[in-house]
């Protein structure tokens, strides 16, 4: 009885390893099925369709006709299109020069500290943990004009007068971009607080011995060591602050006479305040080619580096 | 050993997420089914109201479950399903293109061309011509409601945009009269100065002005016209934008004055929006504000200011003349409703006394509308001529003057002004969002810019809107 078994799981065995290739791929694709499928569905599709509709006129959601790139001229026309646009760059722009260098800080900051590393940890995250709505909405209040606005609450103690904050067209961008920095550095401070600690202590211990100083390790140490990681982390920050919607949205709709106003929000209004969905599509498809070249030329500027 | 479990988790996967698959499959056909064959059997009709009360306004509801029942013993086929929606511009397309619109619903004055156009609403000539309605409605908002001599909708009522007042206020700043009535501006100029002393007086910003969104240019409309601004022409049958004339230029200035010369603004008009404007003026933060005679609820029932301490008066005349801003509340009805449908809803709107019929169900509608406007301490003022027919309007009129709550004297002066010829005004004529878009931009830079050239931002907008014009309208 058991002898037969035997025999058995052995033609089965031998069976298996004839097509042992096929049977291996055929078990990834498997595993990748479902997702390859909800991916085409949700994802793709509606990406591929958002393209045609952009080529298209429509009547509320039902495509009417090819009307070729009228649809991107029209938008291209449009008196909100360039500040628009120029918002946009000046949001990213903005982002880096506020943004970019907080979370490293942060995160070389904790990683040296001795005593309550975890409180701290938490606490630079805590800011990410408010839904976003709610962090616009606060900053709002702390930034609201006249008298009532906490922060010139705050200065009003020190006998300073009352000023404007985000109607003031040359404060806006950089108002709304400190207050995204508060709220997302934490998250990208944990992930460079990660990278250091997979930093080989030795490398720290070498240096040590060399005679470095905190400055020095941190310059010939820490930083060739984070260099790759930021550099992905920057191309995926301009990539987020690009998008930027919401909180120009709520804090100043896109004013003071358009000193805010995002190139997504024209896609907002576009398609949620004109029902125009085919421009919005249009929109839409000018940002991923922005994004898709701007990506491009920042790795190939990259590659050249390494090499 | 470690294939197997490979395959099997592989197998697992994929069967979740077939009976995934399946399952959004069955309940689409679930939920496409009612729209995809409507069998509107004559003994099985369902009105689903989006015009339903929200769930906090238990009073609302009450009223309308009484009403319910008046139609159904009247039309016992007719299955009511409550469906409040609040119309809003991000959910309503999904609903009307997944066919979940209610049957009538109640939009925005800004919307039903864009309503029309884009397919979402029902032509119901058929029907009101039927019930002889068609010719009962005021003409001008018939138009606002109608394209190509078809018309989508009715009005819930009219308005005509007025100058509300805080009169707590006015009473602390010692502009009442002997009898308590506000001293109210009468032109533009004297409306500054008499902010100025409120604002000197009390402390509260003088008039709340709109920045913030479209709302801007639509108040800003009603002061450019009064200083004699008229901001699209047609010429040689081509649109001309006219945002930049030396009248509406005036006007711009007066509004750049109101901020730096007089400083009587609430903190942040860039801020301010249509439900923010009734909040500062209900909670004192201003004194005066550009409000509608169909908006007396904001102030009061929302914003809990008390229903005898708010007045609302004309507009003030400038060198142009004095105008008031006319349109309409619709109720619009989905694409998708079938004649049966409508019928049903419009026969509800009966019941509720606001069609232009006068049985005594309608009238009982007008009673319980004016009594439930007293328990919830709203102003029952008069409405504005949304319907023409004559015993209706009467009708209306009595059961108003019965449940009055209010000194009409703080309201008299308005309705007087109405009836004078030429002072209704509808609004400019094309690409009006658009236009109301580059006049509250303008608005923001001078309320915002102490130095902002006037003229210089208004060549800007009038640049754009003509360039609006020219690609969508002068084809």
């Amino acid at each position: 009885m058991l002898d037969r078994m035997l025999e058995v799981n052995k033609k089965r065995i031998t069976k298996y390893k004839m097509s042992e290739n096929l049977k291996h791929n055929m078990g990834g694709w498997l595993v990748m099925a479902p997702t390859l499928l909800l991916f085409a569905f949700f994802v793709w599709e509606p990406l591929l369709e958002s393209v045609r509709l952009s080529f298209y006129s429509a009547k509320g959601m039902k495509l009417i006709e090819f009307v070729g790139f009228k649809n991107y001229i029209d938008v291209f026309r449009h008196p909100d299109f360039l500040p628009a646009v120029r918002n946009t760059f000046s949001y990213t722009i903005w982002s880096l020069v506020i943004g970019f260098l907080v979370p490293i800080v942060l995160a070389i900051l904790i990683n040296e500290m001795v005593h309550a590393k975890s409180l701290f940890r938490v606490g630079i995250y805590f800011p990410n943990v408010v839904p976003g709505l709610a962090t616009v909405l606060m900053w709002g209040f702390i930034f609201k004009p006249g008298k009532t606005g906490v922060l010139n609450i705050i200065l009003g103690q020190f006998g300073i007068e009352p000023m404007v904050w985000l109607s003031n067209p040359k404060l806006t961008i950089p108002l709304i971009v400190l207050t995204m920095t508060w709220k997302a550095a934490g998250a990208t401070a944990l992930i460079y607080l990660a990278a250091l600690q997979g930093i080989n202590p030795e490398l720290y211990e070498a240096a040590i011995i060399d005679g470095a100083g905190i400055w020095d390790r941190i310059r010939h140490v820490t930083i060739p060591n984070l260099r790759n990681l930021a550099r992905t982390l920057l191309i995926l920050q301009v990539i987020a602050v690009f998008q930027i919607l919401y909180e120009p949205l709520v804090m100043t709709n896109g004013g003071p006479n358009n000193a805010s106003i995002s190139i997504m929000q024209l896609v907002f209004k576009y398609a949620f305040e004109k029902f125009d969905y085919p421009k919005a599509a249009a929109v839409s498809v000018i940002i991923s080619i922005f994004l898709i070249s701007l990506t491009a030329v920042y790795n190939k500027f990259n590659k050249e580096l390494d090499i | 050993m470690k294939k197997g479990i490979l395959r099997l988790i592989s197998l697992v996967l994929l069967l979740t997420m077939l009976s995934l698959l399946a399952g959004c499959a069955k309940s689409n056909t679930e939920t496409a089914a009612p729209a995809a064959t409507p069998e509107p059997t004559p003994e099985e009709i369902t009105l689903k109201l989006g015009i339903w009360p929200e769930d906090t306004l238990a009073d609302d509801i009450k009223m309308h479950e009484n009403w319910v029942k008046t139609f159904n013993s009247k039309y016992p086929n007719v299955k009511v399903v409550p469906a409040y929606y609040k119309y809003a511009t991000d959910t309503f397309v999904s609903l009307a293109e997944s066919g979940n619109l209610p049957t009538v619903f109640e939009t925005w004055y800004t919307e039903p061309q864009k309503l029309i156009e884009g397919g979402f609403v029902k032509d119901i000539t058929a029907e009101l011509k039927e019930l002889g309605w068609d010719n009962a409605m005021n003409p001008t908002i018939r138009e606002l409601l109608s394209k190509d001599g078809k018309i989508y909708g009715i009005p819930r009522d009219g308005y005509a945009l007025g100058l509300m007042l805080n009169v707590e206020l006015f009473e602390k700043a010692g502009l009442v009269d002997a009898n308590g009535i506000p001293q109210y501006p009468k032109t533009w100029e004297e409306l500054a100065q008499c902010a100025k002393t409120i604002k000197d007086k009390t402390g509260s910003a003088g008039i709340c002005i709109l920045a913030k969104d479209n709302a801007g240019g639509w108040h800003y409309s009603s002061i450019a016209w009064a200083f004699g601004a008229q901001m699209e022409a047609l010429k040689d049958g081509k649109w001309v934008a006219q945002l930049n004339s030396p009248e509406n230029v005036a006007a711009m200035s007066f509004v750049k004055d109101l901020k730096w010369k007089y400083d009587v603004l609430t903190a942040d008009p860039t801020n301010e929006d249509w439900g923010t404007g009734f909040k500062a003026l209900g909670t004192g933060e201003a004194a005066m504000y550009i409000g509608a005679n169909d908006a007396v609820n904001q102030p009061t029932q929302v914003n809990k200011l008390d229903v005898k301490k708010l007045a609302l008066v004309p507009l003030p005349a400038g060198p142009g003349g004095q105008y008031s801003l006319m349109g309409g509340t619709p109720y619009m009805f989905s694409a998708k409703a079938t004649a049966e449908e409508v019928k049903a809803a419009l026969n509800y709107i009966e019941v509720m006394g606001k069609a232009p019929v006068t049985t005594p169900e309608s009238l009982a509608g007008m009673e319980d509308d004016a009594k439930n406007k007293v328990t919830a301490g709203i102003p029952v003022i008069p409405d504005f001529p949304a319907w023409t027919d004559p015993e209706f309007i009467k009708a209306k009129q009595e059961a108003i003057s019965k449940n009055s709550n209010i000194d009409m004297a703080l309201y008299n002066d308005y309705y007087e002004k109405l009836k004078q010829n030429g002072n209704l005004h509808l609004e400019e004529p094309k690409l009006t969002q658009d236009m109301y878009a580059e006049l509250t931009k303008v608005l923001q830079a001078v309320i915002t810019d102490k130095n902002a050239n006037v003229q210089k931002l208004l060549d800007t907008a009038n640049a754009n809107l003509q360039s609006l014009l020219d690609s969508q309208v002068n084809k």
